[in-house]
């Protein structure tokens, strides 16, 4: 005679297991709903959910929702967001695990998610197919046999699927079950059940791992890692030559990360692809610069040899007797250039930190910079199509980080860079203060800490101006 | 307020049936919430009393049936809909009058990835045309659709989607439309807002410009074109 068959919460208590510090785990609707609640509060680790809640748990007081509709409130360190800034984050690969309830899972790693299941005739997924597509790793919860007894785990699913070859776990309320390659391995019992047990009911066949164990359920305690450098030069002590680095800024010395642009110029990395919107024109443009100083912009960076390419909407001096130095770097040869509309390279930017590989855009259309671009006609109208952008680094300035890296800025200080933290690889970010975690109101964050990786304070008094004119 | 309802400089309206002035058989409709949750009611209820018809909903889906409150489902139920563009039309375990009306034939579902369909509103309301996800390649999501191989991964095109109106829930707004949410409330409206012709939000309370922090505001009032203030 079995066991006991696990109940939802023993369920999510091994399935939280899976979980990794600083991670982004995407809840779906049905039985993940339960993991949450699993971990206390101040664990190093975002849940978020469909609804928009990022960083979050279900609480009968809060004001978000979780994917059942269960009241919610956002953690210490948490922020409210949309649907589309999830979906966002999610084909943008922000997202390193999702779990989702499936109805069936296949050897190949199919799935058929539980909403698809009971709505025969229509088979709706609700926001499975994007968890499924997105996440970086798929964890499915599901009972191995239904109440009737028909199994779950099948050679092919019989119903719909919501992603193809994506399932890697299964955690079942009597096994855990490794997806590889095709071949289902029964990797954990629950308390009380042989592996005979298992495969007697799995309804596909099950090979036995060479560790074959008892599932646990102690819950993990995973610290935040620390997203805190004490100087803007060791947060960039690893770009490499050759990177393609995002820099924050519009055109004159606001809104620019003018501590990480010094330190990129005095760690020296040499071939880089910089993105911007201008390539460095305070200096010849003067906006709101004083007389007889020289703003830091991207100028340090060219005149240091460092810029092997800009992709930029505004790369020249408004004035044709007063060249930029990415102008006079361009007319020697020295680096490479490619414009982009100011809108299309901000749209190209949200592309890259959204998942979208290339859009259609009605802008340049009939241009110089629409030429050699596909043309599209949709509803009666041309379109271009752009790719999407996606860097090595971002350094941006913001107004305020807490440690773990949710933002806020000031003014336009904005510019571009929502856009430009969502993508890139590393983002690293120059904040005027540093605050602990829950003293930023969850409502007024712009930049979730999901998108940043490194946070460095500016110093006092760290002057936009370089020291000789 | 100095100005008329409906002049750029005060689009509060006196109620929320004439807040859908303009409002035909057979516009699409782009309606804000959360299955049930953080729903804009009292605009719900003045579609209803408005005898449209043939309306094209776009939304996430009703919530359960019975809620005593006027969601979708009551809309569904008056015969105002025709079609219902959704990633979850009805409650699986309830079911409910979309469920019902759909297996009568009087309800056309079109089912959508939530992403997906949260992609395309965004497109719409960014004057994108059409994008590649890569999102449902290799499901029934992409049957029948334009894939193509980028960077070695193949994505399936998805226009983008606007509508006539949008029907959203905020928590405030100034007079000009500049919009606050709270929690959940901000589910689809910021794209929703961006995607439509009309954009009416349904807010608890309405103050003058300049009361709302610049850095507060999630949905610019350029998006807004009418506002309606619960009285509860």
């Amino acid at each position: 005679m079995p066991g006991a068959r696990l109940d939802s919460k023993s369920m999510a208590q091994r399935a939280v297991q899976e979980v990794t510090a600083g991670e982004a785990v995407a809840i779906g609707s049905g039985l993940p709903t339960a993991i949450p609640s699993t971990l206390p509060a101040d664990t190093g680790v975002w849940f978020l959910s469909e609804t928009g809640a990022v960083g979050y748990r279900t609480s009968s007081a809060g004001m978000m929702v979780d994917a059942a509709r269960n009241p919610a409130s956002a953690v210490r360190g948490g922020a409210a967001a949309g649907v589309g800034d999830v979906a966002a984050m999610l084909a943008g690969g922000h997202v390193g695990l999702a779990f989702v309830e499936a109805a069936q899972v296949s050897a190949a790693g199919d799935f058929v998610h539980w909403t698809t299941a009971e709505t025969p005739g229509l088979a709706a997924p609700g926001f499975a197919v994007d968890l499924a597509s997105g996440a970086g790793r798929l964890v499915a919860l599901m009972r191995l046999a239904d109440d009737s007894g028909a199994p779950r785990l099948v050679d092919q699913c019989s119903l719909p699927i919501d992603g193809s070859r994506c399932v890697s776990l299964i955690v079942t309320d009597v096994a855990v079950i490794r997806v590889t390659d095709g071949v289902l391995e029964l990797a954990e019992v629950a308390p009380g059940w042989t592996s005979d047990d298992i495969s007697s009911i799995a309804g596909a066949p099950l090979s036995l791992a060479s560790n074959l164990r008892e599932m646990t359920f102690e819950t993990p305690g995973l610290s935040w890692p620390n997203k805190v450098y004490a100087t803007a030069s060791e947060a960039l002590s690893d770009v490499p030559d050759g990177a393609i680095v995002n820099v924050d800024g519009f055109g004159g010395p606001g809104g620019m990360a003018h501590y990480l642009m010094t330190a990129l110029r005095d760690q020296g990395a040499k071939g880089l692809t910089m993105i911007s919107n201008t390539a460095g024109i305070a200096r010849v443009a003067r906006f709101g610069v004083p007389e007889g100083v020289t703003a830091i912009d991207h100028t340090i960076l060219v005149e240091n040899g460092q810029v092997a390419k800009a992709i930029a909407s505004y790369p020249v001096s408004p004035s044709i007797n007063r060249p930029s130095a990415f102008e006079r770097a361009y007319q020697e040869g020295e680096s490479d250039l490619e414009v982009s509309p100011q809108g299309t390279l901000a749209e190209r930017l949200r592309s890259g930190g959204a998942g979208v590989v290339a859009f259609y855009t009605p802008t340049a259309v009939g241009t110089l910079l629409g030429e050699g671009k596909e043309v599209r006609e949709i509803d009666g109208r041309q379109y271009v199509l752009e790719q999407q952008i996606i860097a090595d680094y971002c350094i941006i300035r913001g107004h305020k980080a807490d440690t773990l890296g949710n933002m806020v800025y000031k003014g336009t200080s904005r510019n571009f860079n929502p856009v430009m933290a969502t993508a890139a690889r590393v983002t690293v970010v120059e904040v005027d203060e540093i605050v602990e975690p829950g003293q930023l109101n969850p409502e007024e964050i712009v930049t979730p800490g999901i998108f940043v990786n490194r946070i460095v304070r500016r110093p006092e008094g760290f002057s936009p101006y370089l020291e000789t004119a | 307020m100095s100005t008329e309802p409906g002049t750029s400089l005060n689009k509060v309206y006196g109620s929320a049936l004439e807040s859908l002035a303009g409002l035909q058989d057979g516009a699409s409709l782009l309606i804000g919430g959360l299955a049930g949750h953080s729903e804009p009611e009292g605009l719900l209820e003045a579609v209803i009393a408005s005898g449209a018809r043939a309306l094209t909903v776009i939304s996430q889906g009703a919530g359960a049936p019975d809620s005593g409150r006027a969601d979708l489902n009551r809309m569904v139920e008056s015969g105002a809909v025709g079609k219902l563009i959704s990633p979850l039309p009805f409650d699986p375990r309830q079911g409910g009058p979309v469920k019902d009306l759909w297996e009568a034939g009087l309800l056309e579902l079109e089912v959508q990835p939530a992403g997906v369909l949260a992609e395309r509103i965004r497109a719409g309301g960014a004057g994108i045309g059409g994008l590649f996800l890569p999102t449902g390649a290799g499901t029934r999501f992409s049957e029948g659709r334009e894939l193509r191989e980028i960077n070695g991964r193949r994505h399936v095109f998805q226009p983008a989607l606007k509508a006539d109106f949008a029907l959203l829930r905020a928590a405030s707004a100034d007079t000009l439309g500049n919009l606050l949410y709270q929690g959940a409330q901000r589910n689809w409206n910021p794209i929703m807002a961006m995607a439509a012709r009309t954009t009416v939000a349904e807010v608890d309370s309405v103050s003058e410009p300049g009361a709302l922090d610049p850095e507060m505001v999630i949905t610019p009032a350029i998006f807004v074109q009418r506002i309606f203030v619960r009285s509860d």
